[in-house]
């Protein structure tokens, strides 16, 4: 039985670093390549040597595919392809490749900026691997070689993300990803058509949450900074470099119009025009509201925000400040927060995850006096807010892209036990499928029943025409023919075909069976008695007595001989083909029952 | 060595050292991962702590911990009690507990509370519904493992009959679980093995200690049943107890199932062969059996005759990378290696054109022949093949001859295979070249073979047609960008190879036509529309002109080529990354072209200060950190080779990049600015004579006082003192570190260390103010206030005196040490993660779920 098979490396039962692996057909593939970035040793990594025991990577794995540009999907990739020795193929869509050297440049930056970091990839390799990613278009069909084909479709969640169909032969499976199902300020909604794939392995970040509209969240946020902006506070936006600030700087951007304020907005590392840049290019990726208004306005060119120098974060007065990294743990947003933490009116807000350590995570959680370098005690006395702006589907959008793709089996990655446990079973009742969280390093095994593809030769069709079955698409047809399986491929074609491709001789089989009548008449009678019992039977076949005395009906032949110690049974011989077999046995039945009193 | 060792043991005491703050948070911490209220703690939180313990445990063996932190043991206790614990927690409840009872008197003091008995034994949660839970079982794995470094837990776990839990584990549905338990019974038969054995083992008198004698029963008795997946955990068993253990009772147990995994070879029936390979390898590797007479290498010999060539390809290439094997051996393994590359050259041949690579074969060249004839392994097979000739050819010192002209001639056949420039008429050979035509991962593979080739002795009468299979690669449009890379890496290795050929045979025609086609294809090249493409160009470039720019025949070329123009106008591209390589390369083409002894011998069309100002240009408008980053490391190289001389005045070379780079965004621009100070402060010292080392004889008082006059004012002209500074408050540390450095070794310069003490108090009223304005500064570090930007603190970083007293007076050892503290020196203290797990208890789950 042909079978599916998947085993996480991580973002099994987790939300850390997604790394899958399917076995589809014979095919091996990675999904994502992600990073765990609440570890600074090996362990940030996924464990490669779990891949294959035995050989090398680049000949098992058929190719590796990135959903999109975050780091828990795309940050292992360079120490894969660079520096673990993987040299296959790389898939991602276009703007993937275009964004996701930013941020790796990013985050290494961040890294060896600390001390003692080693194993790290350096920028070369960030290029050199890049240089292998081969950028897909949505909807285009990518013939990875000649059995294994991927396929992309939009995910939302961020600017690039897509969902793949990976397909060989007639199975599939369908990685989604992250994806979220309601349109945000500038992507549009994840949608997938019914491709009915045998597996669909989807994330399930908010398996248990309905959750409000991030129209509120929206609100929320800029009623806080317009707040602290109106009092003469100063706010500051740890951010990474692409992403979640772009959709921040549109928010602001526009509040700022239609609100008219004058307090300045600043994006501290110069990544803003880069970003922008992406943005426009790939304007085909977000959604209709930003394509439909592009021509009158570019929604990427911001008339309030401007860059940042170092010497503004002490000049008087409200402001805002977008810096990176994301998580208060060095370089810009760390010497900014600690010049504001002490001021009551100022606020920070945390628009993301931030690691366990990081000063990020400290004040998320509360704690207010922070231990410095140096020994130094930092008072927070600024305002901070979390505000989770992630866009992944909730438990509404999870059920709405099933009920979309209608798979057969279903497999939840990328979320917490507990929660896959709620949404297993939900999916197991409405939909009446197999739903599996396997935990990182489990393999899930999945049973497919593919139809397999078999070409037919003209030549039998034309002879099965001949016979005059004309082809009924209602109909399902049985054919006979001889099935050739060779280089991963079936045909369909005639015996004698076969024989001359695979330049084999012909044997005949011939059944034989042997059928005794109680019958004291000379042999030559019997034979006539038989001869004229079923030429009366046998209306519409040729029944023929020939010379030698023996009978045929159609391809079957049938002698008489007397048993050797009881002259008055014969032993009548009957042979036939295998062509034949139906009719030889209802001969052979008909035989046994012995021959009518009435021929005689 | 005792010095330093206690050093370093004492500096870990001190960083992982059970602090007061931390054995009163420690009680409250338990309380909180203990209460089933409380949401789960994130996991690399549990993960830390469990780190934190090993590295408190391991530095300290005694029972203290537990007896001064009770809340240890109560935890344990605690956790046991819950009705369901979940999972994560048990989890590390049983990691924790291993942790603690890796030392005896701790296992003895856990036993007494029979905690250990009840994570561990029969009762315990491998009973339980939990033990569905993966995290659970390799909790309970990890657990065994981390306490298992004596006797009394060897009993433990073999009284209790725990150890048939491990056997059952080694087929676990989780490969984290299996391979875990595999780990566990090799460490446990070691440690029996080598803790309970009384007198050395022998075949005739063998008397395994108990728990070795269970484990080895259990490999025996599943290497003889018919179930694959019992043969298979014991060989992967087997497989690492010869990789990690050396010792000669190793073959004693070998002895005992020689037989039966010889017998794996030959009977198709048990499908265990794909094993082997690894499992001899380790063996090989081990004095214990590489340095046995003949049956250890009979058996290796039988094995690359029986295995498939797939399966044969990993074990001949690890033989080949033995230091003691028998010749014959390395013979057989590297004509395994080799078999396929003959299959393809005899494929491709007309008869008795060429001679194969092998007079003979290992195993039956049929094999091979039909597994290169079908469409699903020949790729594959190939693509092993190759990595393993290339493997075999980054070897320092090949242990066999290997025929490198064959060899290239077989590799090139193949490359014509993939593009279709050869179909031969031989049905296996068409067969071949339908099969690999247009197949990127065999091309790339035998490219990357080609390249390592080139350093080997042999091919040189193939290497004509060599650069024409090259050339058409490089020509081809069908060449994905990925080969195209390869490509150029064996190009330009065999480009380097030509050079000395031509060199020492006087072929120089031949060698200009090459180079001349090389600069065609090289200038359509870079103007490729697909960046990938421009980039490799450009890289390939830049390895040319680092190689051969000595060479008159390699300048001729590239000169009278369009190549350096089209390379300049790349530094307009608008792929950043391309760019930077331009910067590079344009760098590397100024060594030529502008800096050259001897002028270029085609006319000198190039502007040197137009593309000096390109990159100036560059460095300091570009948006991106890349050509940047470029373009300093450039002027760094050129700075340090003498070559910016030729430009303008050095002086005024620096300070206008210092200007530049000082303000510049990224962190790494500013650093490789601070690089190039220091090459130049170097240069200049050296120059006027003064010794860099402040150890060395100084010649006469009275000259190196002047020297040091007039070396200030230049420092000082170059504006390089206000730059240093200023870098010393950078908020990125490598930037301050670096800055640190250089004015420490500008200090002992200036002053030898005997007269440091002295100039502390010199200097007139104004000066020291100036000074102790910026001593103050320099303490605030990033958080300085808009330093240096007014200029109106008094303090003139281009007054000689003021930067000689300043040098003097500030104390940068202090700063030294404060900027090496490492910036993330808080996050990883143990009090810090502590405080972290008590400060998340009770915050809304729903932070912890969002990811990035």
């Amino acid at each position: 039985m042909p079978e599916i098979k998947v085993t996480p490396l991580g973002a099994g039962q987790d939300v850390g670093r997604s790394c899958i692996l399917v076995s589809i057909a014979g095919k091996n593939v990675m999904l994502d390549c992600g990073m765990h970035m609440g570890y600074n040793d090996d362990r940030r990594f996924p464990d490669f040597s779990y891949i294959t025991q035995n050989g090398r990577l680049t000949d098992f794995l058929d190719c590796v595919i990135i959903s999109h540009f975050h780091l828990d999907h795309c940050g292992a990739l360079p120490y894969f392809s660079e520096m673990v020795g993987y040299d296959g193929p790389i898939y991602m869509t276009h703007p993937t490749k275009a964004i996701c050297p930013i941020l790796l440049e990013d985050y290494r930056k961040i890294t060896v900026d600390k001390k003692g970091e080693t194993n790290f990839f350096t920028s070369q390799m960030i290029k050199d691997c890049m240089k292998k990613v081969v950028a897909v278009h949505l909807h285009q069909t990518v013939q990875v070689d000649e059995e294994l084909e991927i396929k992309a479709y939009y995910a939302g969640h961020v600017l690039g993300a897509a969902m793949f169909q990976i397909k060989v032969g007639c199975e599939s499976v369908v990685y989604t990803g992250d994806y979220n199902m309601t349109p945000d300020r500038h992507l549009g909604a994840a949608w997938i058509d019914k491709c009915r794939p045998d597996l669909l392995i989807t994330e399930s970040t908010y398996a248990t949450t309905i959750r409000d509209s991030k129209r509120c969240r929206e609100r929320d946020f800029l009623k806080k900074v317009h707040e602290t902006v109106e009092r003469g506070g100063k706010v500051l936006i740890p951010v990474f470099a692409l992403g979640r600030a772009q959709e921040l700087c549109i928010l602001l951007e526009t509040f700022w119009e239609r609100m008219n304020l004058k307090a300045p907005i600043y994006f501290s590392t110069g990544l803003t025009e880069k970003a922008n840049h992406y943005y426009k290019l790939f304007i085909t990726w977000t959604n209709q509201k930003i394509r439909k208004t592009f021509v009158q306005r570019n929604m990427f060119e911001f008339k309030h925000i401007k860059a940042f120098d170092r010497a503004f974060a002490d000049n008087p007065g409200p402001m805002v400040v977008f810096a990176t990294p994301g998580m208060l743990h060095a370089g810009q947003s760390l010497q900014i927060f600690r010049k504001w933490a002490g001021n009551e009116k100022n606020m920070v807000i945390m628009p993301g995850y931030c690691v366990q350590g990081t000063v990020g995570h400290k004040i998320l959680s509360g704690q207010r006096k922070l231990e410095m370098e140096g020994r130094q005690i930092l008072e927070v006395k600024m305002q901070v807010e979390y505000m989770s702006f992630s866009a992944h589907a909730d438990a509404k959008g999870i059920m709405q892209l099933i009920r979309q793709a209608e798979p057969r089996n279903v497999l939840l990655v990328h979320g917490e036990a507990k929660k896959m446990e709620f949404l297993k079973q939900k999916i197991e009742q409405e939909f009446h499928v197999n739903c599996y969280m396997p935990a990182n390093g489990e393999t899930t095994t999945i049973l497919t029943n593919p139809s397999i593809p078999v070409d037919i030769s003209l030549g039998l069709l034309k002879r099965e025409t001949a016979i005059g079955l004309l082809p009924d698409v209602k109909k399902p047809k049985l054919m006979h023919g001889t099935l050739i399986m060779k280089d991963n491929s079936f045909r369909l074609v005639s015996p004698e075909q076969a024989l001359k491709e695979l330049g084999l001789a012909e044997h005949q089989l011939r059944f034989t069976c042997r059928v005794h009548i109680q019958d004291p008449r000379k042999e030559h009678e019997t034979v006539l008695r038989v001869y004229n019992h079923l030429k009366g039977v046998l209306k519409d076949y040729s029944v023929q007595h020939l010379p030698d005395g023996s009978i045929t009906v159609e391809s079957i032949l049938i002698q008489a001989t007397a048993h050797s110690e009881d002259q008055g049974t014969k032993v009548l011989l009957v042979s036939w083909t295998y062509q034949d077999e139906e009719l030889g046995s209802y001969l052979t039945s008909l035989l046994k029952k012995g021959l009518p009193q009435s021929t005689a | 060595m005792s010095v330093p060792e206690s050093w370093f043991i004492a500096r870990a005491r001190r960083r992982f050292a059970m602090t007061r703050e931390c054995s009163l948070l420690l009680p409250r911490v338990c309380a909180a991962l203990a209460d089933p209220r409380q949401p789960g703690s994130d996991d690399t939180c549990l993960e830390k702590l469990l780190d934190w313990f090993r590295d408190l445990t391991e530095l300290d063996p005694t029972v203290k911990l537990l007896q001064d932190n009770p809340c240890l043991t109560e935890f344990i206790s605690s956790v046991l009690a819950l009705p369901e614990p979940s999972p994560s927690i048990l989890s590390f409840t049983l990691r924790l507990a291993g942790i603690l009872a890796a030392s005896e008197i701790r296992f003895q003091h856990l036993q007494q509370e029979k905690l250990l008995i009840r994570l561990f034994g029969r009762d315990g949660p491998l009973n339980s519904a939990v033990w569905e839970d993966a995290s659970v079982r390799s909790g309970w794995v990890e657990g065994v493992h981390s306490m298992m470094h004596h006797q009394p837990a060897l009993h433990f776990l073999c009284d209790d009959g725990s150890i048939d839990v491990i056997f059952t584990l080694q087929g676990d549905p989780s490969l984290f679980v299996a391979s875990a338990a595999s780990q566990l019974l090799v460490h446990m038969l070691t440690l029996s093995v080598e803790s309970e054995t009384t007198k050395p083992l022998s075949t005739k008198d063998c008397d395994w200690p108990a728990c070795a004698q269970m484990i080895i029963k259990r490999i025996e008795d599943s290497l003889q049943s018919s179930s694959a997946s019992h043969i298979e955990q014991s060989l992967k068993l087997l497989t690492s107890l010869f990789g990690s253990c050396r010792a000669t009772w190793t073959e004693v147990l070998w002895l005992g199932v020689a037989k039966q995994i010889e017998s794996f070879l030959t009977e198709e029936t048990v499908q265990a062969q794909h094993m082997l390979a690894n499992l001899f390898l380790n063996m090989a590797w081990s004095p214990v059996f590489c340095d046995a007479e003949g049956s250890f290498w009979a058996l290796v010999t039988s094995a690359l005759e029986h295995l498939t060539p797939v399966q044969a390809g990993p074990l001949a290439v690890g033989i080949l990378r033995l230091y003691k094997c028998p010749q014959d051996v390395r013979i057989q393994a590297v004509t395994v290696l080799l078999q396929p590359m003959d299959c393809i050259l005899r494929a491709a041949s007309q008869p008795l054109e060429y001679a194969g690579l092998l007079d003979e074969s290992v195993s039956d060249p049929t094999a091979v022949e039909s597994l290169l004839s079908s469409k699903s392994s020949c790729a594959s097979l190939l693509c092993q093949t190759l990595a393993h000739l290339e493997e075999l050819l980054s070897l320092i010192r090949l242990p066999v001859d290997l025929p490198c002209t064959s060899l290239l001639r077989s590799l090139m056949t193949i490359l014509q295979f993939c593009n279709g420039f050869l179909c031969p008429a031989s049905p296996l050979g068409s067969m071949i070249s339908r099969i690999l035509i247009n197949s990127f991962r065999v091309q790339r593979s035998a490219l990357d073979v080609i390249a390592a080739l080139s350093e080997k002795k042999g091919g040189d009468s193939l290497i004509g047609s060599l650069f024409d299979v090259l050339l058409a690669y490089l020509e081809s449009p069908n060449t994905s960008p990925t080969v195209l890379k390869k490509t150029f890496q064996a190009t330009s290795k065999w480009l380097m190879r030509l050079q000395e050929l031509s060199c020492s045979n006087s072929q120089w025609q031949q060698t200009q036509k090459i180079l001349e086609d090389v600069f065609l294809v090289l200038q359509k090249r870079l103007c490729s529309p697909c960046w990938e493409v421009r980039d490799s160009s450009l890289e390939f470039l830049t390895v040319l002109i680092k190689y051969l720019r000595d060479q008159d025949e390699f300048r001729q070329s590239l000169l009278s080529s369009e190549v350096p123009r089209l390379t300049e106008n790349l530094l307009e591209d608008p792929e950043s990354y391309v760019r930077a390589s331009a910067v590079t390369a344009v760098g590397h083409l100024a060594f030529i072209t502008y800096f050259a002894s001897e002028s270029p011998v085609v006319g000198n069309q190039y502007n040197k200060e137009n593309t000096v100002a390109k990159l100036q240009e560059i460095l300091s408008t570009d948006p991106e950190g890349f050509p940047r980053r470029a373009v300093i490391s450039i002027f760094t190289k050129w700075l340090r080779q003498g070559c910016t001389g030729q430009l303008e005045d050095t002086e005024q070379f620096v300070s206008r990049v210092i200007q530049t780079v000082e303000y510049d965004l990224d962190w790494e621009v500013r650093l490789g600015g601070l690089e190039l100070v220091e090459v130049f402060c170097s240069q200049t010292i050296c120059q006027l004579g003064l010794p860099e080392c402040p150890y060395a004889p100084v010649s006469s008082a009275v000259t190196s006082s002047i020297h040091q006059d007039e070396l200030l004012q230049i420092f000082c002209r170059t504006k390089l003192f206000s730059f240093l500074f200023r870098s010393l408050c950078d908020c990125d540390k490598p930037v301050g570190q670096r800055a640190c450095d250089i004015l420490l070794g500008l200090r002992s310069s200036f002053y030898p260390i005997s007269t440091l003490k002295d100039s502390q108090g010199t200097g007139d009223s104004p000066a020291r103010d100036s000074i102790a304005w910026l001593q103050r500064t320099l303490r605030q570090g990033s958080l300085a206030q808009n330093f240096l930007t007014d200029g109106g603190n008094g303090v003139d970083f281009q007054d000689p005196e003021i930067m000689m007293l300043a040098l003097g007076t500030i104390d940068l050892e202090e700063l030294h040490d404060e900027l090496n503290k490492s910036s993330d020196h808080v996050e990883k203290s143990p009090q810090s993660l502590l405080q972290d797990i008590l400060a998340t208890v009770g915050t809304i789950e729903e932070n912890e779920a969002d990811c990035y």
